[in-house]
């Protein structure tokens, strides 16, 4: 990785840098809430979701949509870098700006879970599918708005995104080897939940590797 | 060596409503291109493809010597970009900015940086979100002279800028050209600018290149000729006129190749011919293009 492209990635971090500390923040404060009784159960979990999807669509609207609408994109492409340096160095500055935020609130549920009586350990493991299937779906977020040619296109990117989050939810939770296992006092790690985390970490892969593979080849970045 | 620093060579670019069809453009070291178009002729856009930004479909790009845009970042590192459109990035302050470029460019002026933030009476501290249109594009500018490019690209950089701020924008590019290897290709529509600085023209116009020629060429050859005809007389038929306008007894022939023979071959009803200025040969030239393309 060259000077630019690390100028560039660095200047991800910087730009990002209130997403950064608010979603961390954020993430963890509803980890909190949600010790604070039923109510704040359901509360903090609600919020905690919120974050995480948040984050990751105000990273795409941000760090992608609004580069190319504000004009900034030209700034960026006048610097001695390649088409497909900055788009290196926009992936993976972005990815590491929701990872922080993603890897905190994780945390913080997981240690919630583990440390908090009242919840059952067995409900970590569909705690952690959930939080891989936000990692992969701010992939897709990611990867179709660097694609997306339109505002319209990325629009319709987050709002597909953001429903798949509640179909997961639907889906997933009523498998009989999550949710058999969900309410019990440890968690258990069989062949559901590894198929489950496979799947997600296939579509992670892909929707990491894609943009090297796909927006980093476009003759026209403007 | 070769001394260009643009070079393109039948280049063609399809959008779905315009075409930039086989467009040729050579830029030499030391030379300052005044690129004259009317909104929408493909200024913009032959600017994007010398930097790389948008690929062409044929035809040939180089920059600085290098491929386009195959090596664009290499090219670029000799090159400033400033565009009328562009913004910094909003969450930033200009001084961040600036150490943005240091960071980047070994060849960082920080003491031309430091006189060009108090010529454009520039705040540091000032959030880039927060920039006036006129802040915006010396800001903008100051960024890419800091780092003394031998080729600095403008498109349309004193669009919409007071005559104050026009007036300091201009001066800071003639100071520029006191070196001589350093080109300026210079979009406008303002012919009034492009013809205070630059020493070539090339004119475009819906996708093409109308013409390319050295300023004082332009306005050597083209004149204006106002005639009077005695009742019944008609012209004899002329060579290199691209435009006629008739009103009764008076007719007003604009011609792009003049000459004192030209002169006496209207003969003694000639009453007046005179010089044009840059915008009047802009709109002259691509009206009579506008014609012999037939649409």
């Amino acid at each position: 990785m060259n000077i630019v492209t690390r100028k560039l990635l660095a200047k991800e971090l910087y730009v990002n840098r209130g997403f950064l500390v608010m979603g961390s923040a954020a993430g963890i404060i509803s980890t909190l809430i949600a010790t604070l009784g039923k109510t704040g159960l359901n509360i903090g979990s609600l919020m905690w979701l919120t974050t995480i999807i948040a984050i990751g669509v105000m990273l795409g609207i941000y760090g992608i949509m609004h580069e190319r609408k504000e004009h900034t994109l030209e700034f960026v492409l006048s610097l001695p870098v390649s088409i497909a340096e900055y788009v290196r160095a926009k992936v993976l500055g972005l990815w590491i700006c929701f990872f922080i935020v993603w890897l905190a609130s994780s945390v913080a549920a997981l240690l919630l879970i583990f440390l908090k009586d009242s919840i059952p350990d067995g409900i970590a493991a569909y705690t952690v599918l959930l939080c891989f299937f936000m990692l992969a779906n701010y992939g897709v977020v990611l990867c179709g708005m660097l694609e997306a040619r339109s505002e319209a296109a990325s629009t319709g990117i987050i709002v597909v995104t953001n429903m798949g989050i509640s179909v997961f939810m639907f889906t997933v939770a009523p498998l009989a080897g999550i949710q058999n296992t969900m309410w019990g006092s440890t968690p258990v790690w069989n062949a559901t939940f590894w198929t489950v985390l496979g799947c997600e970490l296939a579509v992670l892969l892909i929707t990491f590797t894609l943009p090297f593979l796909l927006a980093a080849r476009r003759r026209d970045f403007f | 060596m070769d001394n260009k620093h643009i070079e393109m060579r039948g280049v063609r670019k399809n959008f779905q409503f315009f075409t930039l069809d086989n467009l040729s453009l050579d830029l030499e070291a030391g030379e300052v291109m005044g690129f004259v178009g009317p909104n929408g002729a493909g200024k913009s856009t032959t600017l994007r493809l010398a930097m790389g930004m948008i690929a062409p479909d044929a035809g040939e790009i180089r920059l600085m010597g290098h491929a386009i845009p195959a090596a664009q970042a290499a090219a670029k590192r000799d090159v400033g970009y400033v565009s009328a459109d562009m913004r910094l990035l909003p969450q930033a302050t200009f001084g961040w900015h600036m150490d943005f470029m240091k960071s980047i460019y070994p060849e960082w002026d920080g003491s031309y940086a430091a006189t060009l933030v108090k010529r454009f009476n520039l705040r540091p501290e000032q959030n880039a979100r927060s920039l006036s249109l006129g802040e915006r594009v010396k800001a903008v500018l100051l960024l890419a002279l800091a780092r003394r490019p031998r080729l600095l690209i403008l498109d349309e950089p004193t669009t919409g800028l007071d005559p104050v701020a026009r007036h300091e924008v201009i001066s800071e590019f003639m100071d520029v050209l006191q070196d001589d290897g350093r080109s300026i290709l210079f979009s406008s529509h303002n012919t009034v600018d492009v013809e205070r600085i630059s020493d070539r023209i090339t004119f475009i116009d819906r996708g093409r290149i109308v013409e390319s020629s050295n300023k004082e060429d332009f306005l050597d050859r083209w004149r204006r000729i106002h005639v009077q005809l005695p009742a019944g007389a008609s012209l004899p038929e002329l060579p290199n006129i691209v435009g006629r306008v008739i009103d009764g007894q008076f007719v007003t022939l604009t011609t792009d190749r003049y000459c004192e023979g030209l002169r006496a071959l209207i003969g003694p009803h000639v009453r007046e011919v005179q010089r044009m200025n840059l915008e009047e040969i802009f709109v002259a030239n691509v009206m009579h293009h506008r014609e012999v393309r037939g649409s």
